[in-house]
């Protein structure tokens, strides 16, 4: 059964007549499909900002058995009242993505490709390295004499993206290990 | 930003140059929306029409790299016509300071330039002081020497035709912004401006916004509601983490970082606290040995003491002039000189100004650890574009780290609020806390000190690192120990006025102090109260300094403590409070002190300046006290039409083999800048790997007038290659009615625009049907002559044809 | 529940695309594979798909020395009277239904149509919203969020839009706020309108003509509103046969 949508401009009630009515059983009733339930009922909800530019609009999270089902906007929040944009929307897929990094990764010299090892195999190494790069360019007098106290051998850059707190312990760590070549995205 | 988002709503007059807001920092346009509503004016500045301009009720062109002269030429038109606010002006500003005799300008030069070291001798921009060393002043203004009359000598240059054929911008453009916005000069009106690096990656980014903060300062905007100058920055924490001092000059919080010549605790302090003769001026820095004693109680904890200095000799220090910034960061890098490497939750390989230059600097290395949320151009540069994996010694540790709602801790917008944010969920696989990253990588390197010693142990094995709970990084054990401890008690302290220098105080960074304290952890708030009814929602997190949500708000109100305009007030004086002591109502004010009538108990309300007033006059700048035109280091004229002095004469150019710089070179004929937009985020680091984001924005693109595409023979949806002295890339072209050629005196100048999202490991696509590289590898490594900030808004580049529409 | 509507307001919509994305985070559905290549706009991906049930569309204009850009969230119009159902009722398909309390007009995803089937619904759809899975063989737009309205929420795009651009509620407070804002933007832009108020639930207020944002931005009214009055002309009967067949 077919009404072409020339034929169906053209038609009139009487034309309609042909149509059998074994195929005009209409569901009326209600859209089973859509309306089993809302998946984020008892979720839990955890309130949330967002990581990407400095507005920081709010941000709930629905988990649920300990998975992220639904991330959206906070409406109590009094910047966003509720809003995100494009990327703040998006941020579930931050979380749910397969792609994501999932284990320690390493490169050895000249390598062509990565190999996966174990957290305390890397920490170990890279631990030898630094002792390794600090202790061969540790200057504790500069040029005239004056004491620095500084690694020369080592910069970091990093980062707007760690929490305040990640912020200080990470300043603590590096000027522990006697860094001066700090920065990160502030300067750029 | 002095103020904060909401408080955008409270202005007459939005004025959006330097950034482009809606398409950046999208939902505040539903605050910039709220004022439009009210019948406030939003006027969008910028070289491109985007979706900013869309919104705005003006849009206004201009030539990247030209604001100074635009503004400049509004600073003309507000003395000329007198549109400033005289009693603000003469109260709380520096133009009726003298300024002394050595104090000259002269075709693009100021005194005491030394072209050899492209340095100037700031002592020559000295103020006059009287035998008591008090800055002599005349509230008249009349004085040729003081700095209003100086002010409008300089800027008397800058007439409109001068600026329309610097900038592009048609003359009417010019007088309607003009117009519009020093109709805030009045009391009862409020501009407000809002930047990024539109302003900032320039070699004249600082003075951009300092010509802004002056014409605020003229018109009586800051300390305002709906007024103030506001920097939206670009990441989640990026104010945080500024706080935070992850930066090599710094330390928490905007502390200088200890040189050489700081030979011990006293000598820092002595050196680097401000000093003033000034008698009504609070100079609220002479504070500053309380809150470096109390920092480096909380890095040494108890193993810092009166009689070592706290661990001051722990603490590393620069050499007298030594710069670690960015561009020298890798630029020493690719000279080798290190072996060690972090590129902690950031991708140098893509967001790098000259980005080739830093990719090759990362080969020079023997370790790197990169510690992301997925894989990126930095952890895997060994097999880039143009690398030979098996030259490359560079060993990569890649470590997986959780991400935002995967662990607790607070971050700062740019509004100062501070919000915390609980877990949701675990990290994947094995990826962890960054917190969790840096504690064990810590007791790694310590545990190695202890056993086996080496070269100067002391600072690593007494470091206070005691911030886990059962094994794990807590961030409320480090929220506590940021905010600070009176360590006589063991108690919180309940903000930085409780702080000492005599090391029995902690507090890891003083802004912060009051934001966890003994009331609980005030970052957490959720009250949505509003009793000033301008948007202040001062219960709702916290907000440094001591939660006062719109700084300098004593510039907001008249001598008597009267607010300027009672419609918006964030602070009055009532006298009848506190027992008929009187105090104030409203935001905390900038100091408890009454108002400036009050002559024997008043401060002025610059309290961070040690003059106590706001500069119109900046003598600490590197290229003079006076924001002045100078042309981006690569430009298409070759003449500043406002001097002699082509580019900025305080900017440090670099002059190795990979840093190459051609202007006015008819290969580069035209003008690029690079820029985000709504669907990515910096690098596309994590936006380019979702996939919902991805397909929203797929590619890169280059932006281009439809002159530009006719005279280049290019057609929407064609593959170009654009191309810089420094690099070159693949682009889909999007030729559009949205870009316009400029007339710069008289002749054509295009301008192109390129997106810096993208980068050769994601998305996969050797047809380049998506994906693309990093826009700067066109980018110059020149920076900012104050900050090093990288010109990534204003370079030349070319593009061609490659490829024709299938 | 009473019968609802959305609002959007176009004279306010940044494009941020929060909407389009909100969508897709709701309903969790999958991205397109999308390119810049022979395209050269931010509009992406290019049309609705089965799987994009919001898309805003941008358009440039050139206007002697000015330039505009208009973004229009497109979407489906809940059809007061909704010539996709009629269309497949008449084809004697349920796949299409509509709530009798909010007037969400659904598409049952787990009902197969054929593709001349589903091309015939499309085709009557003045906006040209209907979208087909080749794969599942279902049709697919805009759900009205009905699982979240008959919740109390507001559906995903609206809640994520941040300027007000999109808004959802009882009709006739919808109509109301339309009314209004038409009457606040006529005297800056005469153009203002709203497009097809009185037969849709999705009521759009453009400040220029509607061609200027979408080809299918109104109803065409040579060609739509012909055909909808065909359309109902044409099942009427058959309809009130089949209720009073029971």
């Amino acid at each position: 059964m077919k009404i072409s949508r020339r034929n169906f401009i053209k038609a009139s009630g009487v034309a309609a007549a042909g149509l059998g009515l074994s195929q005009l059983g209409f569901d009326l009733s209600p859209i089973e499909s859509y309306a089993a339930g809302l998946k984020i009922k008892g979720a839990k909800e955890i309130t949330h900002i967002c990581c990407y530019c400095s507005v920081s609009c709010g941000q709930i999270a629905h988990v649920s058995k300990g998975k992220l089902i639904n991330f959206e906007g906070d409406p109590d929040h009094p910047i966003s009242e509720g809003a995100l944009c494009a990327k703040g929307a998006a941020a579930y897929q931050i979380h749910d993505n397969p792609n994501r990094l999932k284990k320690v990764r390493y490169r050895a010299p000249y390598g062509t490709s990565w190999k996966e090892v174990s957290w305390e195999w890397a920490l170990e190494k890279i631990a030898r390295n630094i002792k390794k790069s600090r202790d061969s360019s540790f200057v504790e007098k500069n040029d005239k004499g004056q004491v620095v106290n500084r690694t020369n051998g080592i910069a970091s850059v990093g980062s707007a993206a760690l929490d305040n707190e990640e912020c200080f312990l990470y300043q603590t760590f590096l000027r522990g290990l006697g860094l001066v070549w700090i920065e990160h995205q502030a300067r750029i | 930003m002095t103020n904060h988002y909401i408080d955008f709503r409270n202005a007459d007059v939005i004025l959006n140059m330097g950034s482009n807001v809606c398409e950046n920092h999208p939902v505040s346009y539903k605050w910039i929306k709220a004022a439009q509503d009210r019948g406030a004016v939003f006027i969008h500045v910028d070289p491109r029409f985007t979706r900013t301009s869309a919104k705005a009720d003006h849009y206004v062109p201009l030539r990247s790299g030209t604001d100074i002269a635009f503004l400049g030429g509004m600073i003309k038109y507000i003395l000329d016509n007198d549109l400033i606010q005289r009693e603000y002006v003469v109260n709380y500003t520096n133009a009726s300071f003298i300024v002394g005799s050595k104090y000259d300008f002269m075709d693009g030069l100021f005194s005491g330039y030394d072209p050899v070291k492209r340095k100037y001798d700031k002592s020559n921009w000295a103020f006059e002081t009287d035998e008591n060393g008090v800055i002599k002043k005349d509230p008249t203004l009349q004085d040729p020497r003081c700095v209003y009359q100086l002010l409008k000598k300089h800027y008397a240059r800058y007439d409109r035709d001068v600026v329309s054929q610097i900038t592009g911008t048609p003359k009417e453009d010019l007088l309607k912004v003009y117009q519009i916005y020093g109709s805030t000069g009045r009391p009862d009106r409020v501009g407000t401006e809002l930047y990024a690096m539109g302003w900032t990656q320039h070699t004249v980014g600082t003075q951009n916004i300092r010509a802004m903060a002056m014409l605020q300062l003229l018109l009586g905007n800051v300390g305002m509601a709906g007024g103030g100058i506001n920097a939206l920055r670009g990441e989640s924490n990026v104010q945080g983490s500024t706080d935070m001092c992850l930066l090599f000059h710094i330390i928490p919080a905007y502390n200088p970082t200890p040189r050489a010549k700081h030979k011990d605790l006293a000598t820092y302090n002595e050196t680097t606290t401000p000093k003033t003769k000034e008698p009504m001026s609070a100079n609220w820095w002479q504070n500053r040995p309380k809150y470096m004693v109390s920092y480096l109680k909380s890095m040494y904890g108890k193993a810092g003491t009166k009689e070592n200095d706290f661990g001051y000799d722990w603490h590393p220090k620069l050499d007298d002039d030594q710069n670690c910034s960015w561009l020298m960061l890798f630029d020493a890098m690719h000279r080798g000189e290190f072996t060690g490497f972090f590129a902690w939750g950031m991708n140098p390989a893509c967001s790098g100004a000259n980005a080739n230059k830093v990719r090759q600097g990362l080969a020079s290395l023997d370790w790197m650890v990169n510690v992301n949320l997925f894989d990126n151009e930095t952890g895997s540069f060994w097999h880039g574009p143009g690398m030979n994996p098996k030259k490359i010694k560079t060993e990569v540790f890649q470590l997986p780290c959780a991400s935002f709602m995967e662990k607790e801790g607070s971050l700062a917008n740019s509004g100062r609020w501070v919000q915390w944010r609980y877990k949701a969920v675990d990290p994947p696989g094995e990826a962890k806390p960054d917190g969790d990253i840096m504690l064990e990588l810590h007791e790694s390197v310590r545990k190695l000190y202890a056993k086996e010693g080496g070269k100067f142990p002391e600072p690593i094995l007494n470091l206070k690192m005691d911030y886990a709970t059962n094994g794990k990084f807590d961030a409320h054990k480090v929220a506590k120990e940021v905010n600070g401890y009176d360590l006589t008690t063991g108690k919180l302290v309940a903000n930085f006025t409780k702080l000492k220098d005599d090391g029995t105080t902690s507090c890891g960074s003083w802004i912060y102090s009051g934001s966890y304290n003994e009331d609980g952890n005030m970052m957490a708030r959720r009250d949505r109260s509003d009793p000033t009814g301008i948007g202040l929602y001062s219960k709702w997190a916290w907000c440094w300094p001591v939660n006062r949500r719109i700084i300098y708000n004593r510039a907001s109100v008249d001598l008597n403590g009267n607010p300027w305009d009672p419609k918006r007030a964030v602070i009055r004086w009532d006298p009848a409070a506190g027992d008929g002591k009187g105090g104030w109502i409203g935001d905390v004010p900038d100091g408890g002190w009454p108002p400036m009538v009050d002559k024997e108990k008043t401060k002025l309300p610059f309290i961070m300046k040690p003059h106590g007033v706001a500069s119109i006059f900046g003598p600490g700048l590197n290229e003079g006290p006076f924001p002045e035109h100078y042309e981006p280091l690569e430009c298409p004229v070759n003449r500043n039409l406002l001097s002699s002095q082509r580019i900025n004469p305080a900017a440090k150019v670099f002059a190795g083999t990979m840093d190459q710089y051609l202007t006015c070179d008819p290969r580069y004929p035209f003008v690029c800048t690079t820029y985000r937009v709504t669907e990515h985020w910096q690098t596309g680091v994590l936006t380019r790997w979702l996939p919902w984001l991805l397909e929203t924005q797929p590619q890169l693109f280059v932006e281009m007038s439809k002159e530009l595409g006719e005279l280049k023979g290019i057609k929407n949806g064609d593959v170009v290659e654009v191309e810089s002295a420094r690099g070159k890339v693949k682009a889909v072209a999007i030729v559009t009615a949205r870009l316009r050629p400029f007339n710069i005196a008289g002749q054509t100048v295009h301008q192109i625009g390129i997106p810096w999202h993208f980068g050769w490991r994601w998305p996969e696509d050797k047809k380049f049907s998506r994906g693309g590289d990093s826009a700067n590898l066109l980018t110059p490594n020149i920076g900012d002559a104050n900050t090093m900030i990288p010109e990534s808004k204003a370079f030349m580049a070319n593009v061609r044809k490659i490829k024709s529409k299938s | 529940m009473a019968d609802k509507s959305f609002f959007v307001d176009t004279s306010i919509c940044s494009a941020c695309r929060g909407c389009q994305v909100a969508c897709k985070q709701w309903n969790k559905n999958k991205a397109e594979v999308t390119t810049q290549r022979n395209w050269g706009n931010y509009q992406n991906p290019p049309d609705l798909t089965p799987n994009t049930f919001k898309l805003v569309r941008f358009n440039e204009l050139e206007e002697g020395n000015t330039v505009k850009w208009y973004f229009f969230p497109d979407q489906c119009r809940h059809c007061i009277d909704a010539p996709c159902m009629e269309m497949a009722r008449g084809l004697g398909s349920k796949a299409i239904s509509q709530d009798a309390a909010t007037g969400a007009v659904l598409f049952n995803p787990k009902i197969k149509v054929s593709k001349a089937d589903f091309e015939e619904i499309r085709s009557a759809c003045p906006y040209d919203i209907p979208r087909w899975n080749e794969k599942a063989k279902t049709m697919a737009k805009c759900t009205m969020c009905f699982d979240r309205i008959t919740s109390g929420l507001q559906p995903a795009c609206v809640k994520t839009c941040p300027s007000g651009a999109m808004n959802f509620g009882d009709r006739e407070k919808m109509l109301a706020l339309a009314n209004k804002r038409v009457k606040e933007l006529k005297t800056r832009h005469p153009k203002a309108q709203l497009l097809n108020a009185d037969s849709v639930r999705t009521i759009f207020l453009v400040v220029d003509d509607p061609q200027k944002y979408h080809k299918f931005a109104a109803a065409n009214d040579i060609f739509g509103v012909t055909r909808l009055a065909a359309i109902k002309k044409m099942i009427r009967p058959l309809t009130n046969l089949a209720n009073w067949l029971g």
